[in-house]
């Protein structure tokens, strides 16, 4: 198994080279120029040949893209033309919030798709089925910002002020913070890779808070979280409840499954150990593509509620023509991305024994 | 300078520590407004003691320190020539040129006035861009970057009367105006800025509620370049802005409070008006006059194109609907037919600068200061761009005499001049002047809207709550303003530093703030400022004339060691003061 992960990362190389190269000529291929986008519509001549200057975009594409992978060499991933700090600094801040939302919109996903799924299989063309296909149906082509409006629209107007209101946005309330894993440990002289690390788990605040016991914060945290989470979570959660309907059904139909109940298996005993696991391979599959999907795709969450995350940065950094961000977060994601379906491919072996890697 | 004994909370100092280690830059600083209409109350410092007795062992300093900007040389294009501390509560400011604008622009937030200790212990490292230290209302506790800032009240503020009414002070931003709305509406936020036009009724129909108009202090205008044809015949210029029915387009698309516009300068703008009004509609007149145009141009019909950008501005609230509306109005109206010519936003306004666009083309202005100059002289001056092709020699000359003279008369004669000018040549067509809003929970008293966007949160108290939250459209850039020009950092700039100069609460006369006057020679050529004493920094640093001098020479100089800021861009200098010392290169 090490050989084959080890073989699957030499792989990635070349794969994250290419998109740094499309990512970087994609990047300049879009009309406008950073530095009115940035400095805005008062920026003078002048102050803009000084500002292509300071940032070396008067350079040859070519020498531009050469000094870029010198510094991705290096592990930097450059300074934001917009905000003019770096963007390691920025994934700090910004990559926890779209973690953090996409683990809980899976999470949600999972514990209500699966089972929709399974109950729908078992009782095939029952009412229940047909519903939960219908639910299904819908869930899959609302858009997300069609029902995050929706959401938000209920909880916190017409909710207001009863105990089922939720927030429409941001990550705390007004006066609530969560204390840095930094503070709270006593670590604050920390400094460089590690502090950047600790700091990253910090911005997970669900998390942070959790393990260091600011119970008020986590479930302000988490009140926070739950409508994006099930805004965003929701398209995948129909995706899985079909995919686990249609794999069960067909393992139900395997003669493993006929010869389990001839043995007098109780029905719960032939679903769930005979017909579920068998039915999963599918169903992470499906899960794993999601993730780095919801990962790369939580932009328009992020909008409706208000939540700065990755998402969000790589929007504003688009249209703002922020070359560095738009690489150093495609670049990361990319990474995560394969990262995931490298873990997926791993999981195969380890559901289905007669899955060999290789 | 003289510095008391450092009062900063633990929790900001574990702030800025995380700041300073994980981050690497940011930025910012600017004004804050004082009290009503009138300079700060009685129980503000006075100016009165004379103040070199003050501190005899005070050592001004000046800028530069020998010598005097090279006035009008090929190398130097600016107007400011020397600043001068001359004693620890007077700033002299010397200029190559009168400038009757001098007190609203010193009251612009992004001269905001910074201790210079700590510009220069600051600058350096960028810290100063996260963590601003000034003179205003209140002090930043937190800022987490992508959620919120936190302010708490300054303890040592020194105008008493007009210290913050509620302790605490938080941004938010957004820039979708729903999800602001359902922020407001949730109880999440007590204010809002810039809701849509059409929640603008579901506000006023909430009693827990307020809606304020913002005045409009900007202009949309249809403009041609005139030196491409057929825009080189003034008739064809002047028919286009008889024949579009400017009140239309205000009723349909701009919001309550929008105006249909007279002049290219909004009339709450002093000598914004002088002059007489653009031309009205009148379709009749304007069918002769562009037969009459194209025949002397020797074509039957025009065909052309509306260039405009898709961005959202004040003057500019919904540019599709906007283009489309003025397409129609051109075929039903004159028989025009112009192609919609929709460009990314930054090549818009290179073409535009470059005097590329050959078609109709949409775009406006909004106030930085109020004053006729920031207006006209961009877009009009002698030394302003190709963007309507040639500048007009008629119209300069009207403006340079009104950018020069102290005389009330002779600039109001000046700009009467200059406008007419402006309708006769019709460089553009002027349309409307754009109003916006903001709205709050009805219990949130003091609340208001300003015409420059520059909301004085330490008059508003939310009832009996300790914070009082704001959404606003993004989140600041930096807060050290000088090297920032959009309203989110100077509106969050504005809450800590402060200006020589305000303007007042609600309005745009520019009142005294930390200067408790700034008083010409009787050519303008020359400012004396006197400051008030007893004014302190929230770091315990108090207020003196060499904290002026370097706030100001570090925008001035690019050579200056504190000229860092965020993007070291300083757009607004060059803007408003002519030029740098020692510009870059091009």
């Amino acid at each position: 198994m090490i050989q084959f992960i080890l073989r699957r990362l030499l792989v990635t190389i070349p794969v994250l080279f290419g998109i740094v190269f499309i990512t970087f000529v994609l990047a300049r291929i879009i009309p406008g120029d950073p530095c009115r986008a940035v400095l805005g519509e008062r920026a003078t001549d002048e102050v803009c040949d000084a500002f292509i200057v300071r940032y070396g975009l008067d350079q040859p594409l070519p020498t531009q893209f050469v000094i870029y992978v010198g510094q991705l060499a290096q592990g930097d991933l450059g300074d934001s033309i917009k905000y003019s700090r770096p963007v390691t600094a920025l994934l700090v801040e910004r990559l926890p919030t779209t973690i953090e939302l996409t683990l809980l919109a899976l999470t949600f996903a999972i514990l209500v798709g699966v089972p929709l799924g399974l109950i729908s299989a078992v009782r095939r063309n029952s009412p229940a089925d047909a519903g939960t296909m219908i639910f299904a149906n819908i869930g899959v082509s609302m858009p997300v910002f069609v029902l995050g409006l929706l959401l938000a629209y209920i909880f916190a107007i017409t909710l207001k002020d009863t105990p089922f209101a939720l927030p429409p946005s941001g990550r705390l309330s007004s006066g609530v913070t969560v204390t840095p894993l930094a503070v709270v440990w006593g670590l604050e002289d920390l400094q460089g890779l590690p502090r950047a690390f600790l700091d990253f788990i910090s911005g997970l605040y669900l998390f942070s808070a959790l393990i260091s016991g600011q119970w008020s914060a986590w479930a302000d945290a988490l009140r926070h979280l739950i409508l994006p989470a099930i805004a965003l979570g929701t398209i995948p959660l129909a995706i899985i409840a079909r995919i686990t309907r249609s794999s069960l059904l067909e393992v139900l139909g395997q003669d493993y499954v006929r010869t389990a109940r001839a043995k007098g298996l109780r029905e719960n005993a032939v679903i769930l150990r005979h017909g579920a696991r068998n039915a999963l391979l599918p169903i992470v599959t499906v899960i794993g593509l999601q993730l780095g999907l919801l990962l790369s795709g939580a932009v328009l969450t992020e909008t409706v509620f208000n939540l700065t995350g990755a998402g969000r940065t790589m929007f504003d950094a688009i249209t703002g023509r922020d070359y560095v961000v738009i690489q150093g977060l495609t670049l990361v994601i990319a990474v995560i991305y394969v990262t995931v379906n490298l873990v997926v491919d791993v999981l195969y072996g380890v559901l289905d024994p007669r899955v060999r890697l290789q | 300078m003289s510095r008391a004994p450092m009062s900063w909370s633990p929790r900001l100092a574990v702030v800025l520590a995380i700041l300073a280690i994980v981050v690497a830059a940011c930025g910012g600083a600017t004004t804050s407004p004082s009290t009503a209409s009138e300079a700060p109350s009685s129980e503000a410092p006075s100016s009165a003691a004379p103040p070199a007795s003050a501190n005899p062992n005070f050592e001004g300093m000046a800028y530069p320190e020998s010598g005097e900007a090279p006035c009008g040389t090929a190398d130097y294009s600016g107007i400011m020539k020397k600043i001068t501390a001359v004693d620890e509560l007077t700033v002299e400011f010397q200029l190559c040129a009168p400038d009757p604008a001098f007190l609203p622009k010193v009251a612009f937030s992004v001269f905001g006035i910074w201790d210079s200790d700590y510009l220069a212990a600051h600058a350096p490292d960028k810290s100063y861009l996260t963590a601003p230290v000034g003179t205003g209302p209140y002090t930043v506790t937190e800022w987490t970057p992508g959620q919120r800032l936190v302010y708490a009240a300054n303890p040592n503020y020194w105008d008493a009367a007009n210290a913050a009414k509620t302790p605490g002070l938080e941004f938010h931003w957004s820039a979708e105006a729903a999800q602001r709305l359902i922020e407001l509406q949730s109880g999440n936020v007590d204010g809002m800025d810039n809701p849509g036009a059409d929640d603008i009724a579901t506000i006023q129909g909430d009693s827990s509620l307020q809606f304020n108009v913002r005045e409009p202090l900007n202009t949309f205008y249809l403009g041609f370049n005139v030196t491409k044809a057929p825009w080189t015949n003034e008739k064809i210029r002047q028919a286009i802005a008889m024949g579009i029915d400017r009140q239309r387009i205000v009723d349909n698309f701009y919001p309550e409070g929008s105006e249909v516009a007279t002049h290219f300068t909004p009339c709450n703008v002093p000598f914004g008006c002088e002059g007489d009004p653009t031309w009205d509609f009148d379709l009749d007149a304007a069918k002769a006059l562009l037969q009459e145009g194209m025949t002397e141009e020797g074509i039957t019909s025009i065909s052309t194109k509306l260039q405009f950008r898709d961005a959202v501005r004040g003057y500019l609230p919904d540019p599709p609907q906007i283009a489309t509306e003025i397409q129609s109005q051109l075929r039903d109206n004159l028989g025009i037919e112009a192609d919609l010519d929709l460009q990314e936003s930054g090549t818009f306004l290179d073409n535009n600068a470059a005097g590329n666009l050959d078609g109709i083309f949409l775009l406006g202005w909004g106030a930085d200061y109020p004053d006729p100059t920031n207006f006209l002289d961009y877009h009009f001056g002698a030394g302003s761009g190709k963007n309507f092709g040639e500048p007009f020699d008629d119209i300069a000359a009207a403006l340079t005499t009104g950018a020069t003279s102290l005389d009330d008369a002779a600039r109001q004669a000046a700009y009467a001049e200059a406008n007419n000018l402006i309708k006769q040549h019709v460089p553009a067509v002027i349309v409307a002047h754009g109003a916006s809003g903001t709205a709050f929970k009805a219990d949130v008293s003091g609340q208001h809207a300003s015409p420059l966007s520059n909301e004085v949160f330490s008059v508003m108290q939310a009832a009996d709550r300790d914070n009082l939250v704001w959404v606003q459209n993004a989140e600041p850039l930096s807060l050290y303003c000088g090297d920032e020009t959009d309203g989110e950092s100077l509106r969050a700039c504005e809450q800590v530093n402060e200006a020589l100069y305000s303007y007042e609460i609600g309005g745009t006369e520019a009142i005294p703030h930390l200067a408790s006057e700034c008083a010409p020679n009787d050519d303008a050529t020359v400012w004396t400022c006197t400051l008030r004493s007893g004014v302190q920094f929230s770091d315990g640093a108090a207020l003196d004339a060499n904290d002026v001098v370097v706030s100001y020479a570090a925008q001035w100089d690019t050579q200056h060691p504190l000229h860092i800021g965020r993007s070291g861009a300083f757009d607004y200098w060059p803007g408003l003061w002519g030029g740098f010392l020692n510009p870059p290169a091009s």
